[in-house]
């Protein structure tokens, strides 16, 4: 069923960073544009890293390339979003047994992609960071920084809603129709409404990141995209005021991430065969942690929230570039980008597609891409991106500790939903009020659910509030300040509350299967005597697939779909 | 130090077992880290709610359906009877009226809505919901939402709505928690002031249900004068930690307690013990700086499993018993502890020291390992107190067993109270 027709100038499939980066773009040169995303925002690969803001020395001995685009986007990010950035700085620190020749070139190959870098003795190291092990050699500072990409998103998207395109997520991708050498309309389905829609275009872009094959498939072009599957490791405290790296060749578990409460130990890099495998085996968590704690020993006997799993978005050119072998470790695979113009490339005329890439340089991609249709469009209006401030900048660098400040300022600890991410109440009212409807929204919005209880509180709590907000119950509620205000028909309307939450529990739980041991046993066992024991939730309240979906994980693995952080 | 028999644990096992024991004339010491299951629990006395996952009618003759090694097996139905018994004497007498059939289960209604099967529960939970139902949140009170508890209701066939009563003016009207709202509802005036609002939020209905904070240290006298007060009967909700019927138990539990002479170490993990060949001679514990050694003539381990720190889940897989370091039953990886499922069950709660039929802790040939060891509660192997809804009828259970075979021999111990603690454990 067609329910409505959408037109539009350009399509761009895709919430991640980078289409929503290109939506802006697009947004900002005056052409109009829809955005398509089969989940929410930032579910993808966006919503599945460690949240490093590259300096681009990660990149500086094998990949300049990289490296030069990551500092140069780096300046850009402070500049024009610096509300979702901690500048917090890094520091790539050398142990025994690594390779001093390695430093070297590290050095060198900074200096040549115009990285500053400034070289730390151990004491220096260690006053800055004081848990770093404490027979580390040297350490070289340099301006790594910490960036929430789902704050990121949300100011572009705003941004790019605010000047006339519009973001419709939860509407999957399901075809194209093509008249010739051209696509006249995507075809999407709303998920919400159970619909399809189609959206008349002139012009698509394709930023479907690890799923741009996919996409490609339904146009009729060929991509090769190579899934390079990621593990990261949640920790329930900081324990690093700034990034650290290991100073070597880049491997497993070489790079520990301060976000927001927690410390993110990141990564593994290993070929699957599809992007959407996000499994995690304990073997994974043990070998972040082991490699990690050899720069922070006290990682080692940590309080672990969980473990997830984001797909890079690596993109296989047609003639394999600089000779790498992408099988195994698909760390080889070049981090830079590609924009493939699939008239010249295809035969197709109105579609482009952007890959390969990471988040530091999502505007600078968006860019190189857009650049490229406003020529063929015939749209002169330059590239504003990199000097136009986004929604929330004038906020300045976001503080770790903001939160607890905004709380004192108010006086609100009575109003408190979540004690560990101090979130309260107000804030999910006035989520409700905007339409969220899904906890699993909050959490990625607000944090909801993030900190060390994993939900032992917040999450009935915040079931609750969307019970009242939904009306359930409203009947004979007339004295108490909850109950009103209910938005109407949202997208779980006939749902059963609680069916919203035990999908919360069960997606929660799936990200912590593979760390679970010490504290997080004993919390995970309580948590459940919460909600089996006393609330007697006996999960039964979830429909049928969804029931199936949990029941069917692949034996000894663990996955969960939706973003982390 | 010297005691007589000290007890690890202060949950609803390790409470009932000092208890029980010092009535019987036995000098005992009660060594705690902390609370125990009383503030977590849904304040109940759960015995058997669920067997298969299916709900329990009758709780005592659906033993016979668990497996084999569960601790119901092992100390038998007088147990069972004997510990349930004692603890409506003793909670009577309390002042603390629990009501409930052993033979048959009721229902308990949760903050969600849901009706939990269990056995015994404390009077002011134990109505029956009848007639409209009003489920009704004291305004600001952020752990119990009628909405979402009526809704639930609604499904059962309950006619249920949702409402809200306002608080009177007081000194906690910009924060409060569960316990600071309990302590309010103990003063007469506070009640007074708030027994109007309520009275209204309620009027026309069959049955008020209301969050479980309806005072904390003055019994069920709190409970029953504001039921008065309404003249409708008053339902308490099993609500979310922590538990004030729990902490009232507690209280109840500690007084005794200390009106029996029963000497208490809180906030004093014990760490390890002293052997002397298949006995032991004393338990380490950790002061405020140093360690403790305090001789024993019989220890009993009320500890808890993996959710009451009895037993530590180790990062390769294994797991430690974290006070004589007894041997716990194994799981192959860390996988193998938990279900798919966050909401199903998970091999881990179930988790625990094998015991013989008097609660003595054995190796893999089924022969003691410490004779003067005795294991209660939690720490028990082979039974899963949350998924199975036993975790209060097997803490009663073998507190009853331990009791029956301690009580008999109960030597007067004399000396030094305080002596020099023995060699550093670590």
């Amino acid at each position: 069923m067609n329910r409505s027709l959408l037109e539009t100038d350009v399509v761009v499939v895709g919430g991640g960073v980078t289409g929503v980066a290109v939506l802006r773009d697009l947004a900002l040169r005056g052409v109009h544009a829809v955005l398509v995303e089969r989940f929410d925002l930032g579910t993808g690969t966006s919503g599945r890293w460690h949240g490093l803001l590259h300096s681009g020395a990660r990149y500086a001995v094998r990949d300049q390339e990289s490296a030069r685009e990551c500092i140069e986007e780096n300046t850009t990010l402070r500049r024009i979003a610096p509300h979702t950035i901690e500048d917090v700085g890094g520091l790539f620190v050398l142990l025994p047994g690594d390779d001093e020749a390695y430093a070297g070139k590290f050095v060198e190959g900074c200096r040549a992609s115009g990285i500053p870098t400034e070289e730390l003795s151990s004491a220096a190291a260690h006053r800055r960071e004081p848990l770093l092990a404490p027979d580390l050699k040297l350490a070289f500072a340099v301006p790594d920084g910490g960036i929430d990409s789902w704050s990121l998103l949300r100011s572009m998207a705003a941004d790019a809603e605010a000047r006339g395109c519009r973001v419709l997520v939860r509407h999957p991708l399901v075809g194209m129709e093509r008249d010739g050498d051209r696509i006249t309309a995507v075809r999407v389905h709303d998920a919400v409404a159970g619909e399809d829609r189609t959206i008349g275009c002139q012009w698509v872009v394709n930023a479907a990141g690890a799923w741009a094959g996919g996409v490609g498939r339904m146009a009729g072009v060929p991509i090769t995209m190579i899934a390079g599957k990621g593990v990261m490791v949640v920790m329930a405290s900081r324990y690093v005021r700034g990034v650290v790296n290991a100073c070597r060749k880049p491997a497993d578990g070489d790079i520990i991430v301060p976000q927001h409460e927690v410390a993110i130990l990141g990564t593994t890099s290993e070929q699957v065969d599809s992007a959407d495998d996000i499994s995690v085996a304990p073997a994974d968590v043990d070998r972040m942690i082991d490699m990690c704690a050899q720069m922070v020993p006290a990682i080692a006997s940590g309080r672990v929230l969980r473990a997830f799993a984001g797909s890079r978005p690596l993109y296989k050119a047609e003639a394999p570039a600089g000779g790498g072998d992408a099988e195994g470790d698909t760390r080889e695979v070049s981090r830079t980008f590609t924009v493939l113009d699939h008239a010249s490339r295809d035969g197709l005329d109105n579609m482009f597609s952007i890959v390969g890439g990471k988040l530091t340089t999502c505007r600078q991609m968006a860019e190189a891409v857009v650049d490229r249709l406003a020529e063929r469009m015939g749209v002169t209006t330059p590239c504003t991106t990199a000097t136009e401030p986004l929604p929330g900048a004038d906020h300045g660098n976001h503080q770790v500790a903001a939160p607890l400040a905004r709380l004192e300022r108010d006086q609100a600890y009575g109003e408190l939903l979540c004690e560990c991410e101090l979130v309260t109440r107000g804030q999910v009212r006035d989520a409700v009020a905007g339409g969220l409807t899904e906890l699993e929204d909050l959490r990625r919005q607000l944090r909801v659910g993030y900190g060390p209880c994993q939900a032992a509180f917040c999450a009935w709590r915040a079931a609750g509030m969307l019970a009242e907000a939904k009306g359930n119950g409203a009947a004979g509620d007339g004295s108490g300040p909850e109950g009103s205000g209910a938005p109407a028909g949202t997208a779980a309307g006939d749902e059963h509350p609680l069916a919203g939450l035990e999908r919360f529990l069960e997606e929660r739980w799936r990200g912590q299967l593979a760390t679970i041991w010490g504290d997080q046993a004993r919390q995970a066992l309580l948590n459940h005597s919460i909600y089996r024991g006393i609330f007697d939730l006996q999960g039964l309240d979830l429909p049928d697939e969804a029931a199936a979906a949990l029941d069917g994980d692949t034996e000894g693995r663990t996955s969960s779909r939706a973003g982390e952080g | 130090m010297r005691a007589d028999v000290v007890v690890v644990g202060a949950g609803p096992a390790g409470l009932a077992a000092a208890t029980r024991l010092a009535e019987a004339g036995r000098q005992v010491l009660v060594l705690a880290r902390g609370n125990g299951f009383t503030h977590w629990g849904p304040g109940a006395v759960d015995v058997l709610g669920r067997v298969g996952g299916e709900p329990v009618d009758r709780p005592l003759a659906a033993i016979d359906r668990l497996p084999e090694g569960h601790p119901y097996h092992l100390v038998g139905q007088d147990s069972v009877r004997d510990g349930l018994d004692w603890f409506s004497r003793f909670t009577a007498g309390a002042g603390l009226l629990h009501v409930g059939d052993p033979e048959r289960n009721r229902a308990q209604v949760t903050a969600f809505g849901t009706l939990r099967p269990t056995c015994l529960l404390p009077e002011p939970a134990a109505g029956v919901l009848q007639g409209r139902v009003a489920v009704v949140n004291f305004a600001g009170f952020r752990d119990f939402s009628p909405a979402l508890c009526a809704a639930r209701l609604r499904e059962t066939g309950i006619d249920a709505t949702a409402a809200s009563a306002p608080l009177p003016a007081w000194d906690h009207d910009r924060y409060f928690t569960a316990v600071e709202l309990a302590r309010a509802i103990d003063d007469p005036g506070f009640r007074r002031r708030l027994a109007p609002g309520l009275a209204r939020a309620a009027a026309g209905a069959g049955t008020v249900v209301v969050p479980a904070v309806l005072g904390l240290n003055r019994g069920h006298e709190p409970w029953a004068d504001l039921q008065a007060q309404i003249g409708t009967p008053l339902v308490e909700a099993a609500t979310a930690p922590p538990s004030i019927p729990g902490l009232r138990l507690f209280a109840a539990y500690r007084s005794r307690l200390e009106t029996l002479g029963v000497r208490w170490q809180f906030g004093f993990p014990a760490v390890g013990v002293e052997q002397a060949g298949d006995r032991v001679t004393a338990v380490r514990s950790e002061g405020a700086s140093r360690l403790l050694s305090t001789r024993c003539q019989e220890l009993v381990l009320a500890t808890g499993g993996v959710a009451g720190n009895g037993i530590e889940a180790n990062r390769d897989g294994t797991l430690t018993e974290k006070v004589a370091g007894l041997p716990v039953q194994g799981f192959d990886g860390r996988l193998a502890y938990l279900g798919p499922r966050f909401l199903g069950e998970h091999p881990l709660a179930a988790a625990g020291v094998r015991v013989d039929a008097d609660l003595r802790p054995v190796g893999p040939d089924g022969e003691p390992l410490l004779v003067n060891v005795r294991c209660a509660g939690g720490l028990l192997a082979a039974h899963d107190p949350t998924t199975e809804g036993s975790r209060e009828g097997v803490a009663l259970a073998t507190a009853a067993r331990v009791a029956a075979q301690l009580a008999a021999t109960a030597p007067a111990l004399r000396g030094a109270d305080h002596e020099p603690p023995g060699p550093p454990a670590r």
